[in-house]
């Protein structure tokens, strides 16, 4: 392998390893605080990109400039949590919380199932692309390799941020104590009078918010189309498999493995590419069933 | 003339055949610690479960300062004033002492400034002075797990007491504790409640716990209040010997 190809491969793995772990990160959080595996993170994933294309398009074809994209990308995070985490934390998860998981996982499996449809409904199955963002950031060379300044700094920077900001969220401020707090015995939340029941929402509004972060940084490196949604949640839960299930910091390093271990699959043995991540998820769960940083009686985030 | 502070009418509740609450009813005025005593299976947790809002009664009602609470569930009863102390802490134990009545402090104002740090909240110092109360000030560092139970016991209080509440439901206070600090806890917690202000009822199995500390006793029996009268006139009581003391003793 040539210098050029390891680098190239290198800032791949980087630039996908951030994306997962933006949409780990968001699926790791509501396990963590619920213990909910939300099946319908990688719909949301979808809609957050599907919705950032639109808008976008829309304020072009209205004349703003291509940078826009950048706030109708929080935009539409902030709506997929909205509008579609909060409804479904209210009105379905709220009823299931003292429920088996696996109607716990048949019901974010359903609401996976009518997501992948809406979308195709609101959407069509015609691919979209719209790299907008992309071009507004342009090029940087480095190592002799040209790249975009979009996934090689932008996508590592935004998880970076989401990585220290959500630390420092969670350990130091006072919603993130009450939302520990609540993680770590919801009775003794509720006898000191914590409103558990908001922050199960709120966890889930912002866990929903992510994944639809992800789908919008996402949308300018790739085509949207249907069954985006369902790649990402069995690579993002890989990711937080082998990490441990609620494990943030964990989460960070292992999407960064699983993100470096399928590009240079790409340049070295491209038909593995696909099985790599898996194949990193198994080799791991066999040795440390609880994960790379969980232990069978952990913290839960 | 004002209403007591907490007045329960005719509650009942069963669990399958068994009845736990039946037709309890009564009064606590404010300022004085009330203890409850009774055999086991009585129904005395019932009872401060129901007033807390964890059970509901088949039948009955729960009224503090003359309101309502009966519908209201646990947390907004808290809000109300009326804490409860369970047997076992409920402390979040991978926080600090200190956290914990931060936290509590955090959960009593609402999401009044929910980004600010935790420990830069204005009732810092007053959660101190409360840890100084319950002679915890020098381990407002140490996470719980690092406390003695003695000192877990009296954090809870004073994570009670940092819900600033107007009565205080405490489950066996000394449970758990070496029998040579059982007198030792409950001085610091009489105090610190009598300095607080706050209203306590407690169930107690250590006869010589109530009769120093309570300055009132009910006995629980069958689901129901059997006696009530000043520690004197109840720990001498025929009834109550032959049915609580000897079982306990």
């Amino acid at each position: 392998m040539n210098l050029t190809i390891f680098v190239l491969a290198l800032f791949d793995g980087i630039a996908y390893a951030a994306l997962v772990f933006i949409v780990a990160l968001g699926l790791t959080l509501i396990f963590g605080v619920m213990r909910i595996l939300n099946v319908a993170h990688g719909s949301l994933y979808a809609i957050g990109a599907y919705a950032t294309v639109s808008l976008t398009g829309a304020f072009l074809a209205m004349g703003f400039a291509p940078v826009f994209a950048f706030p109708l990308m929080l935009v539409s995070a902030i709506l997929v949590g909205v509008l579609l985490g909060g409804p479904i934390e209210w009105l379905l998860l709220r009823r299931i919380y003292d429920k088996p998981e696996v109607l716990q996982l048949l019901v974010t499996f359903a609401v996976f199932m009518i997501l992948e449809d809406v979308q195709r409904l609101a959407w069509g199955s015609q691919p979209y692309f719209q790299a907008a963002a992309l071009q507004a950031l342009g090029n940087v060379t480095l190592f002799g390799v040209t790249y975009t300044v979009y996934q090689l700094i932008l996508l590592p920077a935004v998880a970076l941020t989401l990585l220290l900001g959500l630390r420092f969220f969670l350990r130091r401020t006072v919603i993130g104590k009450l939302i520990l707090a609540t993680t770590e015995d919801r009775e003794a939340a509720q006898s000191i009078g914590i409103d558990a029941d908001k922050v199960f929402l709120l966890t889930f509004i912002v866990g929903a918010a992510l994944a639809g972060l992800g789908g919008a940084l996402a949308s300018p490196t790739t085509s949207i189309l249907p069954g985006m949604g369902a790649d990402m949640i069995v690579l993002s839960f890989a990711v937080v498999a082998t990490a441990g299930l609620g494990q943030i910091e964990g989460a960070a390093l292992t999407a960064l493995l699983i993100g470096l271990g399928r590009s240079f699959a790409v340049y070295v043995w491209p038909e593995t590419a696909v099985l790599v991540p898996y194949l990193i998820m198994v080799l791991v769960l066999l040795v440390r069933p609880e994960g790379l940083f969980g232990s069978p009686a952990a913290r839960k985030i | 003339m004002s209403a007591p502070l907490l007045e329960t009418r005719n509650l009942e509740i069963r669990f399958g055949g068994v009845i736990a609450a039946n037709d309890v009813s009564l009064t606590i005025e404010s300022g004085r610690n009330l203890a409850i005593i009774g055999p086991n299976g009585a129904g005395k947790t019932t009872f401060l479960n129901i007033c807390t809002g964890w059970l509901k009664p088949t039948r009955g009602q729960v009224l503090f300062e003359g309101k309502d609470i009966t519908p209201l569930p646990p947390r907004k009863i808290v809000r109300r004033g009326v804490a409860r102390a369970f047997q076992i802490p409920q402390l979040f134990t991978e926080h600090t002492a200190l956290e914990n009545l931060l936290i509590a402090v955090a959960a009593r104002e609402g999401l009044r400034n929910p980004v600010r740090d935790l420990h830069t909240i204005p009732e810092r110092a007053e959660m101190m002075h409360l840890l100084e109360m319950v002679n915890c000030a020098d381990v407002a560092d140490r996470t719980v797990v690092e406390l003695s139970e003695g000192q877990r016991k009296l954090v809870d209080i004073a994570v009670a007491l940092a819900l600033r509440p107007r009565l205080l439901l405490m489950d066996e206070p000394t449970s758990g504790v070496a029998s040579s600090q059982k007198h030792r806890i409950m001085e610091i917690l009489v105090e610190a409640l009598a300095q607080a202000q706050v209203t306590s009822v407690f169930v107690e199995h250590d006869m010589g716990i109530v009769e120093k500390y309570a300055d009132e006793v009910a006995v629980w029996n069958a689901g129901n209040v059997q006696l009530r009268g000043t520690p004197a006139e109840v720990l001498e009581h025929p009834d109550v010997i032959r049915d609580v003391i000897g079982e306990v003793a």
